[in-house]
């Protein structure tokens, strides 16, 4: 072997093999993909135009889904999904509206920045939930939640509502968990079950991904708009008539 | 201690130094023979805690009782970081565990009490203490708002 051909075929060695490389661990199957959970990016579409002010079918089934307790007292009810009233002046008249206001799942949670334990966390599809066995009840997330959308559970749940889900101790926050369990499974969560029963159709959850999805429709034929936007935490509630 | 160098006075100095470290490790020894004792009565089939098994119980478990008896705690570690960190809920689960062995009085709580523990899966998960214990299934009402 000459000068020449050695070092063409030693340098085709040297570029080929990552290369080769790479492309067997482009093709390995991903096991992340199998699991239910990295495949999607979940969020919500809440159609205020199709929302009645005085409708709380979401806010019930959320409690009896997820055991959510109300102790009818200011400081220790806990909220998953809530509706607040907001006052807008058009000219001389005032219009007002009720809107739901929950977990708004952002794609740069500031609660799981400063959780010191690593209790709250964003998961791969875009659920940004709290692991109770690990919360410590600091009480950051509820600090650095700029929705208000986080609670401090500090009596503990009465009973089960729902046996099949779990209730809180106290001293853990809690917020909205989109229904993790029941999406894992493939059913929509409580509250948009709920809302399509009495018919009124105004929460949509899907996959933000699949353009072909229902959600992804939504936001496209529509004047979507998220709350605090400027905030930078790429929250993925959308709401339609705000 | 003039006569220091005596019996008698080798047997105080000896006492005097040999009780105190006595006293101060028989706690120590007492918890690890404690510890031991525990384990050896639980792999003990005739000392062991009485536990209900289900009627059925040619089904099988998950896991042999053998595995399930010292380890069902690590399993349930591992399948509840599955489901919450990675949203992979298998068939493993607490609500499985409840479909046999249906009063946790008559099983989980004998071998927890025998050993003097006290997890805290149950303030949370659903898992009556008798099968006929009934919870209230009146949904509670919506709040206000804040």
């Amino acid at each position: 072997m000459d000068r020449r051909a050695f070092l063409k075929t030693g340098g085709l060695f040297l570029v080929g093999t990552p290369c080769l490389g790479g492309l067997l661990v482009m093709s390995a199957p991903r096991t992340a993909a199998a699991s239910g959970a990295g495949t999607r990016r979940w969020g919500m579409v809440i159609d205020l135009r199709r929302c009645p002010a005085d409708c709380t079918a979401c806010l019930d089934a959320c409690r009896r889904e997820n055991n959510v307790a109300l102790h009818d007292d200011p400081r220790w009810d806990v909220h998953w999904i809530r509706k607040v009233t907001i006052a807008r002046k058009h000219g001389k008249e005032e219009r007002t509206r009720t809107v739901p206001l929950l977990c708004n799942h952002c794609d740069n949670p500031p609660c799981a920045q400063v959780c010191p334990v690593q209790a709250t966390y964003k998961r791969a599809d875009g659920i940004v939930i709290v692991d109770q066995h690990r919360c410590i009840g600091c009480r950051y997330c509820l600090i650095a939640c700029p929705y208000n959308a986080r609670f401090f559970n500090y009596k503990g749940g009465e009973t089960w509502t729902n046996t099949g889900y779990p209730k809180r101790s106290h001293g853990v926050a809690e917020s909205c968990h989109l229904c993790a369990h029941r999406l894992d499974e493939g059913r929509p969560p409580a509250c948009v079950e709920a809302c399509r029963a009495r018919g009124t159709g105004a929460l949509c959850v899907g996959d933000l991904d699949d353009p072909d999805s229902e959600i992804a429709r939504l936001i496209a034929d529509n004047s979507v708009k998220r709350l605090r936007d400027d905030l930078g935490t790429e929250p993925k509630v959308y709401y339609i008539g705000l | 201690m003039s006569d220091g160098t005596g019996t008698i006075g080798r047997l105080r100095t000896f006492v005097l130094v040999a009780l105190p470290i006595v006293l101060i490790l028989a706690p120590l020894g007492l918890s690890l023979y404690d510890h031991v004792f525990a384990r050896d009565a639980l792999e003990d089939g005739d000392a062991a805690p009485f536990l209900e098994f289900p009627a059925e119980r040619d089904e099988g478990c998950v896991r042999d009782s053998a595995y399930m008896r010292f380890h069902h705690w690590e399993l349930l570690r591992e399948v509840r970081d599955q489901a919450m960190r990675h949203g992979v809920r298998g068939e493993i689960s607490l609500d499985r565990c409840r479909t046999c062995h249906a009063s946790r009085e008559r099983f989980c709580n004998r071998c927890h009490e025998a050993v003097s523990l006290e997890p805290d899966c149950f303030g949370c998960h659903y898992y009556p203490a008798s099968p006929t214990a009934l919870t209230s299934d009146t949904a509670p009402a919506h709040g206000p708002g804040r």
